[in-house]
């Protein structure tokens, strides 16, 4: 001991810090060993020697030489009557060295060695053994004789001390004032996860997921409270290591220690011009000292949710038939063919473009260390099947995360990745052009192939558009990323107590290819394929000075200041080609040979030169202070526009720690917290200051070839600046019972000034549409969590975690503008008008359209004649009175954005059985299902109703019904009430059961945990169509969304997997 | 160690201060500012800039079967009573609001293109080149330009006028333009046409000074009708077409020998003599095949979409002949099949032959033109305004009529002559008549019916198997509501 302080043998990397304070005998070393576990045990003692918190690790103290026999402080001797031994694992079937085993109330004990393994001589025949280790409940085992007893020790995450990110630097938890919700891996460990949103999905309070694409690799949607941009896009910013703007595809959600999500402004207003949307921080792991190898394999299966109830083909054609009376044009079926129908049945085009889908994913990762150098490579293979015909994707990652410790100031790190992704099909999805659509639209009458035993090529009873099939299988829509990262920084700890240097560079290369081929049939003969390619490169350098000092003990004080400049520059090349002459045998890879080719080549750049601050001030760790400022500049902007600053300041002041509060003895932790701050978004394109010329148009003077010209694009707008959000939270958080039950509350309001919204330009003035600032949007909101072990005994325990979040989402001006129309193209053949509507007072995503009041009833033949419609026909709420119905009577009918979303997540675990039941939900929404719309009112590309719905049709007899009757003075607005349902749901998304092999069963040092799971397996909602989460509309917009127009479905998935690990 | 810190905080301060156009734009692959036409060529691709608004496949103009939806509301045509025709339906049965969508294609494209030209026409001053050859440019504007304010003023009445090239904010709360106005420019501009543009076609898509003289000679007979009723103009419109009759062989104008001629719909043939002015296909190019062939105008039996065919009781009226054959289809089934009469059909409606594609291609996408204007419309807008102006019809007239006349009608057909007793009147509805015929689902009849104001009348007898109109047809339903996209951001619209 030097001053009260033990010795150090660190066996760890540079990024550490010290856990608990512990003191060793004289001469002899405390260990610290660093384990790979997530969460931290970061307690005081890491004042005594000035360390900053770089990451959050797990380490094993202890004392004399590592893996040491036992011990006796006492030094007693006694006649040694029995010899217990044992091995202690983990939840994961992993040994564990170094474990603490104790002789209850006497001070005989030992540590486990490498391998787990204990001998221990213990005096008497009976008693009880403790096993204790840092971070993990302390284990007590009742023995009876001499004999083996073998223990599994469960991680206490109330005990830990966390440690989490908040963006150039860490923060205890206990000292963050700002509203960050941390999700470690163990939350998520029992899920079959492929990609980081489903990590996010359900488990933070305030984070909305949706997977609006269900395809394999397909689109989702993430939004950190609520969205506050109506032109940009809203997806949060993603920082992995360091690097700012990563795209959560290329990281494998394996590789990830942490992922911390920075909410208020407080939290984010060190991303400035980029943190409005909140910010997911993602930490990968870090090698660790020996060796370790895991592999981990599974397989899954997948189906559709369901599929839609459509007529059998005798049925349809008797209601075909019915129309055909009704509009007076002439039944198509004759009594024969009915009954043909009736005994032979039709077509089941759903059958045909649904499959079962089935997928794989490998994953190993190496990761250890000696001496001074850790490592940790990973390697990860998916490749999956989707649940629609030929549809599939395939990712492959690579990554290799070094670390060196030079000298005890000194420490280099590189982190590399590479990533390739591969979308087959996957993106066919956007409108009425795609399988599902055709699936419902297509008759059920209408053969699947024809005698030439190709697909039917024309439907001459349902849809005008292609064969279902021949979407499928004609045409190729591909997309391949592949990405190559690498970030590398150095630390310095300059010669000033608390003060270092980190310097850091990263570098990310995108090559992206979009490929797409339509082949003779689906393209009328007239085959085509393009050829996409573009690569984006991002530059980008941090230069950061922390200091972390403490001054008398009660002054805590840690800062970060730092420069950052990033580059993004994008070249890209295209090449389409029309009349291709060999579209079988080349397809896209090959398009020389063609009738016509356009070719194009475009290149943008823009920067972003930051300046940022953060000082954090914590006086006795009661009083929280920290304020944060960044300026962003961009070259996006002009003149005095071009460079904007957003501060923040939050106070917190942690109750628990006073004495009246400590002598109610109800909390064991009670946190009240406030921040404000301001962000910007980055919700606008490069060069949006400037009018340019569209150079795409091309004309056809005659039939052999076309010219290409220019002509005007939208308005560019000089005056643009960034919008701005202003946002307060209020926060608290409070611990009970030892941390048993932990809740945490807040309100937040935000307000989005100068608003970027893309006007729409009058066609009389070219179209089009100019980027401006004006208006405001406002969200607020609650957010609650609530975890804990609700039970533990013996070997079963009980862990849940319950967050719920409700948002009010409104826009409070347009900046003059009465209202703002927004539309998706997705309805394209559907929709009169936008779908979308912004409306002063109005929410966001609210849907414009007719107000539905179901069909024309006997006794109304004199209303429905004032509008030249007879008694079956639908009835549209006439607002303004004025007998007809126009886009006067237009109105919000519902809304896309969710009120509340919620997820529920509890895991069981008894010795090595875990059961993993996750809920996730949303409420208050409603979706346009024009899917239904389409197969109900001959709708778009589809000219019969097909839905067994239907049956009920107004007729005589059934005047009750509101499904309309076939007349001639139908008209189906489908953008109506009528085809707007409610998209609420409760959904099971995971149900998980795993279970780690009997240790006598695997070697001593290695694991074996065997897995199976069912991941949307229940789903409760009164929504009609496939899936309420599914959505035709991209992550890019949040006007729009909530539309379903055959959006690719969620699957219903069942995984096996197994993992290994030595 | 000292030398390393040293190091790094030199780097820091260098990267931050090193680089003061670091946030400077990097426009190199940018088109803008005014410069761009100061280039012949910049010019040029101005121009064909313009012609896209006017034939874009699905998106804008005339390679699109909207603009055939708009003028449903002719007797020549109808379409499906159920099915997924909606839209179209509402034209047909007078019904149209706003958030129709199908005139939008010839709005959206017509002003995408009048943009185009207005570019051309305010900034070929500064162009350097070739005196003759920015000339021809800019008189393919000016005969863009009044080509779409036609089309516009024709389906809408009263527009925004736009002259300007370029977005302005003043744009967002301009007025409607009163037809007076509108027509003045249309006039304005294609006399600038007549002079600037050549006496042949640069290409078979582009005007000539014959095209220019042709559409003046069907603006003044269209201004000598409702609504701005200027008789005068009769005079005008004759001796305009009787420019074109005249120099026909100079701008390469002339009558096909046979009706079936004019429709033999042969992807490989670029167009004929009788074409004043085409908008083309091109099915290799993006977004520049037709697509108002095929498909749109088949039967359900045929693969067709049934989109718009023949009303009952024009065809029942049309006087037999070669050009009824070639008009209509009145029985259908795919090549090889057996054919279905048209009165056993699914819609029990004949359908337009003229609008198959030979060799009877099912496609919406092919490489023929949309001819906007034969020369047969020059010989009846001579008759038609000869004889509704000063002096009544003259031989030229009759002949003019007979022309078109006795090329469709069934052989033997008496020529009309001056001693058949019409009077000026009698024979100028003698001439409407024959253009209901020979232009059928021409986009013609509709255009007719308004500027005489008939459509009541051309309504008011429909079979009982056409659709009739929802409630009574008004002056009001002569043009159509302005898209309810641009009349939602402008209140002065």
């Amino acid at each position: 001991m030097i001053g009260g302080i033990p010795k150090l043998m660190i066996q760890g990397t540079a990024r550490w810090s010290i856990g608990n304070k512990v003191s060793c005998p004289e001469d002899d070393y405390l260990n610290v060993l660093f384990i790979d576990k997530p969460g931290s045990i970061m307690k005081q003692l890491y004042k005594y020697y000035g360390f900053s918190l770089l990451t959050s690790v797990l380490m094993m103290l202890t004392c004399g030489v590592y893996g040491s026999t036992a011990f006796s402080t006492s030094g007693e001797s006694k006649a040694v009557r029995e010899t217990i031994s044992g091995t202690v694992r983990d939840s994961n079937g992993l040994t564990m060295p170094g474990v603490t085993v104790l002789l209850q109330g006497t001070t005989v004990g030992t540590v486990t060695n490498s391998s787990g393994q204990y001998t221990l001589q213990v005096p008497g025949p009976t008693g009880i053994l403790e096993f204790s280790f840092i971070g993990y409940v302390t284990h007590e085992a009742p023995f009876n004789g001499s004999g083996a007893i073998n223990v599994v020790l469960q991680e206490d995450i109330q005990g830990l001390e966390e440690v989490v990110v908040i963006g150039y630097g860490t923060q205890r938890k206990t000292d963050v004032t700002g509203s960050v919700s941390a999700i470690s891996t163990r939350e998520f460990a029992e899920q079959p996860i492929s990609r980081v949103d489903q990590v996010l999905q359900g488990r933070a309070a305030g984070v909305q997921v949706t997977q609006a694409g269900g395809a394999p690799g397909g689109d989702v949607r993430v939004r950190i409270r609520g969205a506050n941009s109506v032109l940009g896009n809203n997806d949060p910013l993603y920082v992995v290591d360091g690097f700012v703007g990563a795209d959560f595809n290329t990281v494998n959600p394996n590789d990830i220690e942490s992922i911390q999500v920075l909410k208020d402004a407080a939290s984010t207003s060190i991303y400035g011009s980029r943190g409005a949307n909140g910010v997911v921080i993602i930490t990968t792991k870090k090698g660790m000292q020996g060796i370790k190898v895991t592999y981990e394999g599974q397989v899954n299966f997948s189906e559709v949710i369901k599929t839609l109830d459509i007529l059998p083909a005798h049925e349809f054609a008797e209601i075909v038939n019915q129309r055909a009376l009704g509009t007076g044009t002439t039944p198509p079926f004759s009594d024969a063919q009915i009954e043909e129908y009736r005994v032979n049945g039709g077509t089941d085009w759903q059958d045909l473009v649904y499959r079962k889908g089935s997928g794989h994913q490998q994953q190993l990762t190496v990761s250890g260390g000696g001496g001074k150098t850790t490592f940790l490579i990973s390697g990860n293979f998916l490749d999956q099947k989707g649940i629609v015909e030929n549809t599939d994707f395939k990712r492959y990652i690579l990554r290799s995360n070094i670390a060196t410790q030079v000298n005890e100031n000194l420490s280099l790190r590189l982190n590399i990745a590479g990533t390739r992704l591969k979308n087959h099909n996957t993106g066919l999805f956007g409108n009425a052009g795609t399988p599902i659509v055709q699936a419902i639209s297509w008759a059920p009458t209408t053969p699947a192939y024809g005698p030439d035993g190709f697909p039917t090529f024309v439907d001459v009873t349902g849809s005008v558009n292609r064969n279902p099939l021949d979407m499928l299988y004609d045409r190729q829509q591909d997309q391949e990323r592949s990405t190559f990262n690498a970030i590398g920084g150095v630390n310095y700890k300059l010669p000033v107590e608390g003060l270092s240097l980190d310097v850091q560079l990263a570098i990310n290369y995108l090559n992206g290819q979009n490929l797409t081929l339509q082949g003779q049939r689906v393209s009328n003969n007239n085959p085509s394929a393009s050829r996409n390619t573009f690569e984006q490169i991002t530059l980008q350098n941090t230069n950061a000075l922390n200091y972390t000092r403490t001054f008398n003990e009660v002054h805590s004080i840690s800062a970060v200041a730092a420069l950052e400049t990033q580059q993004f520059t994008n070249n890209s090349f295209s090449a389409s080609a029309n009349n291709i002459r060999f579209p079988n045998q080349l397809g896209y890879d090959n398009i020389g040979p063609n009738g016509a080719a356009v070719v194009g080549a475009d290149f943008q750049k823009w920067t972003l030169l930051s300046l940022l601050g953060r000082a954090n001030y914590s006086f006795m760790d009661k009083y929280l202070l920290t304020a944060a400022v960044r300026r962003d500049g961009s070259s996006k902007f002009l003149g005095d526009n071009r460079f904007s600053v957003f501060p923040s300041v939050a106070v917190g002041w942690r109750l628990s720690e006073e004495n009246f509060v400590k002598n109610l003895k109800v909390f064991s932790d009670l946190k009240i917290r406030g921040s404000w701050g301001m962000t910007g978004s980055q919700a606008i394109g490069s060069y949006a200051t400037i009018s340019r010329y569209d150079v795409s148009p091309v004309f056809a003077f005659n039939n052999t070839g076309v010219v290409a010209g220019i002509y005007q694009g939208n308005p560019g707008n000089p005056n643009l600046k960034w919008e701005t959000t202003k946002q307060i939270d209020l926060g608290i958080e409070m611990e009970f019972l030892e941390g048993k039950i932990k809740l945490e509350a807040d309100y937040f309001k935000k307000s989005t000034t100068d608003l970027l919204l893309n006007v729409a330009i009058p066609r009389y003035a070219g179209g089009g549409n100019q980027t401006r600032n004006v208006g405001e949007i406002e969200n607020k909101g609650f957010e609650f969590s609530l975890g804990g072990t609700p039970f533990e005994s013996g070997d079963f325990r009980w862990e849940s975690n319950f967050n719920l979040s409700t948002i009010r989402n409104k826009v409070v001006s347009l900046g003059g503008l009465e209202r703002l129309g927004a539309g998706t193209g997705v309805g394209s053949g559907m929709s009169t008008t936008n779908e979308f509507m912004l409306i002063p007072g109005e929410p966001l995503g609210g849907y414009w359209g007719l107000n539905y009041l179901g069909t024309y009833k006997p006794d109304e033949a004199d209303l429905a004649a004032q509008q030249g419609r007879f008694p079956g026909d639908p009835h549209y709420e006439d607002l303004n009175g004025d007998n007809a119905i126009t886009t006067d009577d237009f109105q919000i009918i519902g809304r896309a954005f969710p009120k509340a979303t919620g997820g529920w997540n509890n895991t069981f675990t008894y010795k090595t059985f875990t059961l993993n039941v996750f809920f996730q939900g949303v409420g208050g929404v409603d979706k346009l299902n024009y899917t239904r719309a389409a197969a109900l009112s001959g709708s778009g590309d589809a000219r019969q109703p097909t839905l067994t719905e239907i049956r009920d049709y107004y007729r005589p007899g059934n005047e009750d019904s509101d499904i309309p009757a076939f007349s001639r003075t139908y008209q189906p607005y489908t953008q109506s009430s009528r085809f707007l349902e409610k998209g609420d749901y409760v959904r099971l998304k995971n149900v998980s059961l795993s279970y780690v092999l009997p240790s006598a069963l695997v070697s001593n040092k290695g694991a074996i945990r065997l897995f199976a799971s069912a991941t949307n397996v229940w789903t409760i909602t009164e929504y009609k169509g496939v899936d309420p989460e599914a959505s035709n509309v991209g992550s890019g917009t949040d006007t729009a969304m909530g539309i379903d127009y055959g959006a690719y479905p969620n699957a219903k998935t069942y995984t096996l997997g197994l993992n290994l690990s030595f | 160690m000292k030398k390393l810190s040293i190091l790094l905080i030199s780097a820091v301060i260098s990267v931050g201060t090193g680089c003061s156009d670091f946030l400077e734009e990097d426009t190199r692959a940018l088109l803008y500012g005014s410069d761009v036409l100061t280039t012949q060529n910049g010019l040029e691709a101005a121009l064909t800039g313009a012609y896209r608004g006017l034939g874009q496949q699905w998106g804008m103009g005339f390679l699109h079967p909207s603009a055939n939806a708009a003028i449903l509301g002719g007797d020549d045509v109808t379409t499906h009573p159920g099915s997924n025709k909606a839209d179209w339906r509402e034209f047909d049965q007078f019904n149209v609001p706003a958030t129709n969508q199908r005139s939008g294609a010839v709005y959206n494209g017509c002003y995408k293109a009048i943009q185009g030209a207005n570019n051309v026409i305010n900034n070929f001053d500064k162009t350097v080149g070739d005196k003759a050859a920015i000339d021809i440019i800019v008189g393919e504007a000016y005969f863009i330009r009044a080509f779409s304010y036609y089309w516009l003023t024709r389906f809408y009445g009263e527009i925004p006028l736009i002259l300007a090239e370029e977005y302005s904010e003043d744009l967002l709360n301009i007025g409607k333009s009163s037809p007076e106005q509108v027509y003045e420019l249309i006039v304005s501009d294609l006399k600038q046409a007549e002079i600037l543009l050549p006496d042949a076609k640069r290409d078979w898509g582009r005007s000539n000074k014959g095209a220019a003289k042709a559409f003046l000679a069907d603006v003044y007979l269209t201004m000598a009708g409702w609504p701005l009723m200027q008789t005068d103009k009769y005079d005008l419109a004759a001796a305009k077409a009787k420019e074109v009759m005249d120099n026909r062989a100079l701008y390469g104008f002339n009558l096909l020998p046979t009706f079936a001629a004019v429709f033999e719909n042969d992807p490989a043939v670029n167009g004929t003599v009788e074409s004043i002015f085409q908008i083309n296909g091109f099915a290799g190019g993006n977004g520049t095949a037709n697509a108002t062939y095929g498909n749109t105008t088949m039967p359900g039996e045929e693969g067709g979409w049934d989109d718009m065919f023949s009303e009952i009781n024009f065809f029942n009226d049309f006087p037999e002949g070669p050009r009824k054959t070639a008009t209509f289809r009145t029985a259908f089934g795919r090549p090889g099949a057996v054919k279905i009469p048209w009165q056993n059909s699914l819609t029990k409606h004949p359908y337009y032959q003229k609008w198959y594609i030979k060799g009877e291609i099912l496609t919406s996408s092919i490489s023929l033109p949309s001819v906007m204007m034969r020369y047969a419309h020059v010989l009846t807008i001579y008759a038609e305004a000869k004889a509704r102006g000063t002096g009544g019809p003259d031989q030229l007239a009759y002949d003019a009529l007979n022309d078109v006349r006795l090329r469709g009608w069934a052989t033997g057909t008496p020529p009309l002559t001056m001693n058949d007793g019409l009077t000026p009147l009698q024979f100028a509805e003698e001439v409407v008549q024959e253009r209901a015929w020979e232009f059928a689902c021409e986009r013609t009849r509709w255009f007719d019916l308004v500027r005489l104001e008939k459509v009541e009348e051309a309504n008011a007898n429909k079979h009982p198997d056409d659709l009739t109109p929802i409630g009574t047809i008004t002056k009001s339903d002569y043009w159509f509501p302005l898209p309810y996209s641009d009349t939602s951001l402008n209140p002065n619209l």
